[in-house]
């Protein structure tokens, strides 16, 4: 993992949560700036199973990589379902649900972190 | 908010409204959450049970079977939240109490006899590993289960 990239997807997932938040407490639905920054997020997601392959295949990060490459992979579901999520429900539960995974991805990031260590 | 469920506007619409909610009654609104909240938990037990059984099943094979088992309670669960009616909901009912029987069965055991886990669970620790939230997730889905049976009885 790159501490860079890491960082960045940990940024904006709570930015995401951040506005989606105040949205909800707003009583609003999802909008564009949240589709568009779920797009962001996505994206760096996908950048980061990119370079999370090339570097297991380069004999770096942990010993075991199955769990470390679940991670990798099954965190690219979140923000497709949030904003399925998000468009199907147009209230502001569906900003709610943006919280949720804005905080998963953000978890999921710092756990991934952990097993690339070996610290835990 | 205001929810266009009063039926003003003729018998059809009131119908399709009265029917979508009480076919979405614990998946919508608030339940949304809940039921994002337990994919979650269904995708990250999933995957965690079928690592373990997949590459060590024989270092615990306890553990890992309840892994499973967790796995599946809440996949079932965050199924019948999301779907809603008569047969979903005591199907929701149900893995909620499960859930909620074995978060304080193994988390007790794993304190007690902790030779018999020695590789974590869901539910080991009553969920410390994931912030205490397979401790509350049950008891916070009775707690939306049982409003959205009042709510239910209420309106109908």
């Amino acid at each position: 993992m790159t501490t860079v990239l890491a960082t960045a997807i940990i940024v904006v997932a709570l930015l995401i949560a951040g506005y989606a938040l105040v949205t909800a407490l707003r009583g609003r639905a999802m909008g564009l700036p949240d589709l568009i920054g779920l797009g962001v997020l996505e994206l760096l997601l996908a950048a980061q199973a990119v370079v999370g392959f090339v570097k297991l295949s380069g004999d770096e990060g942990p010993k075991h990589p199955a769990t470390f490459i679940g991670y990798l992979l099954g965190v690219l579901l979140i923000p497709v379902a949030g904003a399925a999520w998000g468009l199907m429900e147009r209230t502001r539960w569906g900003s709610a649900v943006l919280v949720v995974a804005g905080i998963a991805v953000a978890v999921m990031i710092v756990r991934m972190n952990q097993l690339w260590s070996g610290s835990a | 908010m205001p929810e266009p469920d009063t039926g003003v506007t003729g018998e059809p619409a009131a119908a399709r409204t009265g029917g979508e909610r009480v076919r979405t009654g614990t998946g919508s609104g608030p339940g949304r959450l809940l039921v994002a909240v337990y994919a979650i938990f269904a995708l990250a037990a999933g995957a965690r049970a079928g690592v373990q059984i997949g590459t060590q099943f024989s270092d615990a094979p306890l553990a890992y079977s309840l892994s499973a088992f967790a796995a599946a309670v809440y996949v079932l669960a965050t199924v019948a939240l999301a779907r809603g009616g008569r047969t979903s909901f005591r199907v929701a009912i149900t893995a909620c109490s499960v859930e909620l029987a074995g978060v304080l069965a193994i988390g007790t055991l794993s304190l007690v006899d902790r030779s018999a886990f020695p590789d974590a669970t869901v539910w080991s620790g009553y969920g410390e590993g994931y912030g205490f939230v397979p401790l509350v997730l049950p008891v916070v889905g009775l707690l939306w289960l049982r409003r959205t049976a009042r709510r239910a009885r209420a309106g109908g």
